[in-house]
């Protein structure tokens, strides 16, 4: 209540103008349905019942076999929840949703060890066999993983062509359900967009920061290095990266983020060297405060529009980068990727088209709901959105 | 003017050797780099062969060195002022003038320059083929957008430009071939390559065996563009969405015939309708740019066809034709996204310049808006658009290697992925070495041009 007392913010007023526009709802929708994706993927697809009840009574074989990553998940979010609903300050909040995070990823990665042996075909053999007295199984009742070894061919079978099983989007080149799939792979496309942002976001705001502030040869210096990170085909770098260093989802969001971070740096250096000659910052140089604390409390949250604006683009073109890369082969190898998927869509000459449309298109709508953000927030922060020196965003790279 | 280009020239060496230095450091440290035991891994040879062969392979290229001086090695290589290496690796006659040598591929044993002598042509290709079309397409787009701000077009090109640019050039290239070049649907284009073995033996030029039939199918196609196109342009709406209906649904019913699979009634009539949907929307725009293209292009089509039924003999359409339909879809898929960017900066460009004071004052002396427009606006708004040429080439480079990965053409970008997938030291440091390069003379060229247009800029 003591916003409306003062008035609102400047990061308020630009909030409640982006959620204005339609485009930026919809986005925020989307991100918002494949968050629940990504949380609730183990009870949403999954080939282990979420509920049994045979000889031994009523078990769960779902939560038995939840890994680390879920529990986190699952945890992370329930945790956000209640504090949302939580009454308090702000700031308090998001630093306890923050270490409780922590905490319940700690918990999680030490506590949690599902059976390492995994076997689909039992609960399917089982229910054959009549073990089961009830079932209750996910809405689309198979692992990511699942690659139906008990039937006899089942890769690139396209939707709804089997009569004894139900898949949507049809199946993969192994045989596994691409829906179950393309849910669990949401956890990839959101995380890789997120981490690997902030990332880049945060080598950017320092290095941009300390050349804007400083100037002189710091500056001249930094801009030598972004320029050479600007003038190296952002792909390449990548590609070159990731083959060398071998396949692993953590280190392509570092990769990605320390591909990506040149034009962060220029947008803050810009900001910085606008911002260094204002009397609030002379005022805080000349009270004695500590460089950091010129640099990051009273620089960085009067420079960070622009940044936001450009962090919304490079959150799509990470998820864009990833979804190249899988499509080149160079992604992950077993684990969901929608890119991975797409890939499969032009194979040994013959089109599967439910490779190219469900994936595919989820690639489009994630890339184009940031985009509508980004472009919604640009409008808001700066009604004459001018671009005079823009720089084209290599498509398909960071 | 020249001092400045000098000095933006020798900038470049640092920013190269930078750009290099990354690209060698990431290979130098990763997990296993690059040693001659794994270029020799996985050929099945006599110990000894095997000895012989990583001393070859440490001899040719100093992989039992440390990085620093494989770099340095590397260095002097391709400068064309260095040392002289004799047969045992070792160093002797500083200074000398030689010609630069980018050393020879791991996995192709050939020098490096022939492959990328084969390679880059073809890259450049598919983007100078790119840049004249994106640049047409995007200052038409964006340059109506602007004019009519708020209203329907603006809007809904808005988000169809944002939409295209979203369109992961991946997903693009997939659905093109699949629906259009794979036997399961249309199979107009071919799915991949640069030319038919078979257009090799060809002629340069389409050749027929009775000489005339190349002049009456040009004729024709030519007569019924002309035909169409201005009847698309002085018709009232009435009549010319009347014609658009009849075209779409004409069109839309052989687009479902040729499909043979499809060719039930309902898919037929649902075509037909489709067609005459879109025939009619395309025909009522007021967009006469759009008319022309759309009638325009039915006319060639319908022209084409027509001579197709009257030719009395086949004819061989010889090199150039089959080229370009080789990179009708390639191209295509290239150019939508930069495509999309650049109508959405014109188009915040042109809006800018309308509002402007010099385009008021152009107006109250009594300048006709399509003057203010063409001969004040528009000149200036070309600015933002001759900065971004810049940043258009490597954006175009890094599209490249998507499309040719998926069109398999031989080109820079197949090559690079190629490079670092087999990690071939020297190529992919080359490869870095001729795109840095590219991308630097293209900012420098962008520079050069903006001081062209806009004499308030200077550099000297």
């Amino acid at each position: 209540m003591t916003e409306a007392v003062h008035g609102q913010s400047w990061s308020q007023r630009i909030l409640s103008e982006v959620l204005l526009r339609w485009g930026a709802r919809l986005g925020i929708a989307w991100i918002g349905l494949l968050t629940l994706l990504a949380v609730f993927a183990p009870l949403l697809a999954n080939t282990h019942p979420l509920l049994v009840q045979d000889a031994e009574g009523w078990h769960s074989p779902m939560l038995v076999y939840l890994g680390p990553a879920d529990t986190t998940l699952l945890g992370i979010f329930f945790l956000a929840l209640l504090l949302f609903l939580l009454p308090g300050r702000r700031l308090l909040r998001f630093l306890a949703w923050v270490s409780g995070a922590a905490v319940v990823g700690a918990l999680s990665w030490t506590l949690v060890s599902p059976p390492s042996l995994v076997v689909y075909e039992q609960y399917r053999e089982a229910e054959a066999a009549g073990e089961y007295q009830r079932v209750i199984r996910a809405p689309i009742p198979y692992s990511a993983k699942d690659y139906l070894r008990d039937y006899a061919d089942t890769g690139l079978e396209s939707p709804r062509a089997s009569d004894e099983r139900m898949h949507w989007f049809g199946t993969d080149e192994n045989g596994a359900d691409v829906l179950s799939r393309m849910v669990h792979a949401t956890r990839i496309a959101l995380s890789i967009g997120f981490i690997a942002t902030g990332i880049a976001l945060a080598i950017g705001v320092v290095l941009g920061g300390l050349m804007g502030y400083f100037s002189g040869i710091i500056d001249i210096i930094g801009m030598r290095l972004v320029e050479i990170f600007e003038a190296i085909p952002t792909l390449f770098l990548l590609l070159t990266f990731v083959a060398f260093f071998g396949r692993s989802l953590y280190l392509m969001m570092l990769i990605i983020g320390l591909t990506s971070w040149s034009g962060y740096a220029r947008y803050v250096r810009a900001e910085f060297l606008r911002l260094r000659q204002q009397d609030f910052v002379q005022g805080a140089i000349a009270s004695g405060l500590s460089l950091p604390s010129i640099l990051f409390r009273h620089m960085l949250p009067n420079g960070m529009a622009p940044i936001l604006v450009a962090a919304s683009f490079g959150v799509a073109s990470a998820i864009l980068a990833e979804a190249t890369l899988s499509f080149l082969g160079l992604g992950l190898v077993d684990d969901p990727s929608w890119g991975q998927m797409l890939n499969q869509a032009v194979q040994s000459s013959t089109f599967n088209w439910w490779m190219a449309a469900f994936p595919g298109g989820a690639i489009f709508l994630t890339v184009f709901a940031y985009n509508l953000i980004g472009e919604a927030l640009r409008d808001a922060v700066d009604p004459h959105a001018q671009s005079g020196k823009a720089k084209i965003p290599a498509k398909g790279t960071a | 003017m020249l001092t400045y280009i000098f000095r933006r020239l020798l900038l470049m060496v640092p920013t190269l050797l930078g750009i290099t230095v990354v690209v060698f450091v990431v290979m130098a440290a990763a997990p296993g780099g690059i040693s001659a035991l794994s270029l020799v891994e996985g050929q099945n040879l006599e110990p000894q062969a095997k000895k012989a062969l990583e001393d070859y392979y440490n001899r040719l290229y100093g992989l039992d060195q440390p990085a620093p001086v494989q770099f340095a090695r590397w260095l002097n290589n391709i400068s064309p002022v260095g040392f002289a290496q004799d047969d045992t690796g070792g160093l002797t006659g500083w200074p000398m003038l030689k010609p630069p040598d980018l050393g020879i591929s791991f996995r192709y044993g050939r020098p490096v320059m022939d492959l990328i002598g084969e390679r880059l042509p073809i890259t450049l290709l598919l983007n100078v083929l790119s840049i004249p079309l994106i640049y047409v397409v995007a200052i038409a787009v964006g340059v109506r957008a602007a004019t009519q701000r708020g209203q329907a077009f603006d809007t809904q090109a808005g988000v169809v430009l944002l939409g295209l640019w979203s369109v992961p050039t991946m997903l693009a290239g997939v659905l093109m071939i699949g629906f259009l070049a794979s036997d399961q649907f249309w199979q107009w284009f071919p799915t991949g390559g640069l030319s038919r073995r078979a257009a090799l033996d060809m002629t340069f030029l389409p050749q027929a065996e009775v000489w005339w039939t190349l002049l009456a199918l040009l004729a024709l196609a030519f007569l019924f563009a002309a035909a169409f196109m201005v009847f698309a342009a002085r018709a009232g709406r009435a009549p010319r969405m009347a014609a658009g209906l009849l075209l779409g649904a004409a069109g839309g019913y052989a687009m479902i015939q040729d499909l043979d699979a499809l060719t039930s009634l309902t898919s037929l009539v649902v075509g037909g309708v489709f067609g005459a949907l879109l025939g009619g929307l395309m025909a009522r725009s007021e967009w006469l740019a759009l008319r022309l293209l759309v009638f325009g292009g039915a006319g060639i089509l319908s022209g084409v066809t027509a001579a197709g039924w009257l030719m009395p003999a086949p004819m061989i359409p010889g090199f150039l034709l089959d080229r370009i339909w080789h990179l009708v879809l390639p191209v295509i898929c290239l150019s939508y996204g930069g495509l999309a960017f650049l109508a959405k900066l014109s188009r915040s460009a042109v809006l800018e310049n309308l509002t402007s004071d010099y385009a008021r004052t152009a107006r109250a002396k009594g300048v006709n808006e399509h003057d203010v427009l063409w001969r004040h606006v528009f000149r200036n708004s070309l600015l933002p658009l001759i900065t971004v040429s810049a940043t258009l080439l490597p954006s175009l480079l890094a599209g490249s290697v998507i499309v040719e990965a998926i069109f398999s053409i031989e080109g820079m970008g197949k090559l690079a992925v190629e490079a670092v997938q087999t990690r071939d030291r020297e190529l992919v440091l080359s490869i870095t070495l001729i795109s840095g390069l590219l991308t630097l003379v293209g900012y420098l060229l962008a520079d050069l041009a903006y001081a062209i247009v806009d004499p308030r800029v200077s550099y000297d």
